[in-house]
């Protein structure tokens, strides 16, 4: 075998040891993560959260503001969304109908027509 | 011939090439992405948007047992402390009201002391500076995933610390506590029902020349579910009044006592209000 294969052999090798080091046993660490990174459960339940709060509430424009927190889409996207995993995954029926309701006052809510938070 | 000369450093110099190569593609161009992450790991900032979230869902539903659930994601150290800080910090920053009511009232709810609270005259020696009463280890205890195991809606209308609804406050005492122990002076605030038991959550006004502040009944469990208190600058005259309506009290300053050491120092006023 020839000193060049060896020594492309060596660093093949070098790189395997420096990926399972990097990826396996000692990855970069996020400790201060967005609510957008949150995995599905945790933001359909957040967005449950957003829509008990709604149902006492009934500030439209404070919800949105919550709901902002997750990502950059639609509000009303993100608790449709929400909305399916919840149907998907057994939720009781009261949390998904509050989802619903909440889904559905977003359809109509125009944020022009809000009056400016001071 | 010098080839060989040269040893066996080039698969060396191959191996340490190829580490440097992994490292970087695994720590800098294609790191491990968190895309799955636990409300654990969020900002601090972020962790009590959420945590006021649980708050003004707990508020809504009822739902104790849900309400610490979701708190324990957050892995606080002490939830209630947590829960108990983040309401004076959004009072005193200027934050939403109702969030820093729903998270002092869901503080309470965590904290709640055994039936037997504090008697009225036990406020006059208690000091502000006492710490909070951790959660029964018990009910800590309660962990589960909210969004995968479906929680039901159970209120839980007895453990819900929400004011009595009814009559005014009327002011039934109003008394110059002279303990030199309380420092700075304070205006203690103790709402009571009409059955005598301490009333969380009633909101209090506090005004001056040029001021204003508002609290809540409920924040220090500690000395009372029915107490609050408001730190007096000397020279400063206060009003105040419970928000639910009811009696005002005015020309509240802090008043000078004297020791049995004949020290001077200035006492605090203690006003107990009573619904009819």
């Amino acid at each position: 075998m020839g000193r060049w294969i060896r020594f492309f052999i060596a660093i093949i090798f070098g790189v395997v040891v420096g990926l399972f080091y990097g990826w396996v046993i000692n990855p970069v660490e996020y400790v201060d993560t967005a609510p957008d990174s949150l995995s599905i459960d945790y933001k359909s339940d957040y967005v449950l959260m957003v829509a008990e709060a709604y149902s006492v509430e009934h500030d439209l424009a404070l919800a949105v503001r919550r709901l902002a927190l997750l990502n950059n889409r639609l509000p009303a996207e993100i608790v449709r969304e929400a909305t399916l995993f919840a149907e998907t995954q057994g939720y009781a029926d009261a949390d998904v109908r509050l989802m619903r309701a909440l889904a559905e006052a977003l359809e109509t809510w125009n944020p022009l027509l809000e009056t400016p938070t001071p | 011939m010098n080839a060989d000369r040269r040893g066996p450093w080039y698969l060396l110099t191959g191996l340490i090439l190829g580490l440097l190569i992994g490292l970087a593609v695994a720590w800098v161009f294609q790191p491990v992405e968190y895309i799955n992450t636990r409300p654990a790991s969020l900002r601090a900032d972020y962790k009590d948007h959420y945590r006021a979230l649980i708050a003004s869902a707990y508020l809504a539903s009822g739902d104790l047992v849900r309400a610490r659930a979701r708190l324990e994601l957050l892995q606080d150290e002490d939830m209630y402390r947590a829960l108990a800080e983040q309401a004076q910090r959004t009072l005193a920053g200027g934050g939403l009201p109702q969030e820093a009511r729903a998270l002092g009232l869901l503080a309470i709810a965590l904290g709640q002391p055994p039936p037997t609270v504090p008697p009225p005259t036990a406020l006059a020696t208690a000091s502000p500076s006492a710490t909070a009463a951790a959660p029964s280890p018990a009910a800590a205890t309660a962990t589960r995933r909210p969004a995968t195991l479906a929680p039901t809606f159970t209120p839980l209308p007895s453990r819900t610390p929400t004011p009595t609804q009814g009559a005014p406050f009327i002011l039934e005492q109003q008394e110059l506590v002279c303990d030199p122990k309380i420092n700075p002076p304070l205006i203690q605030v103790l709402a009571l029902d009409a059955a005598r038991q301490p009333v969380p959550g009633v909101e209090v006004a506090v005004t001056w020349q040029g001021g204003e502040d508002r609290f809540f009944t409920g924040f220090k469990p500690e000395l009372g579910l029915g107490y609050a208190d408001f730190t007096m600058t000397p020279g400063v005259s206060y009003a105040l009044r419970l928000a639910d309506g009811g009696q005002p009290v005015s020309n509240l300053t802090a008043q000078e006592c004297e020791a049995a050491d004949g020290q001077r120092f200035y006492g605090s006023w203690r006003l107990v209000f009573v619904q009819p």
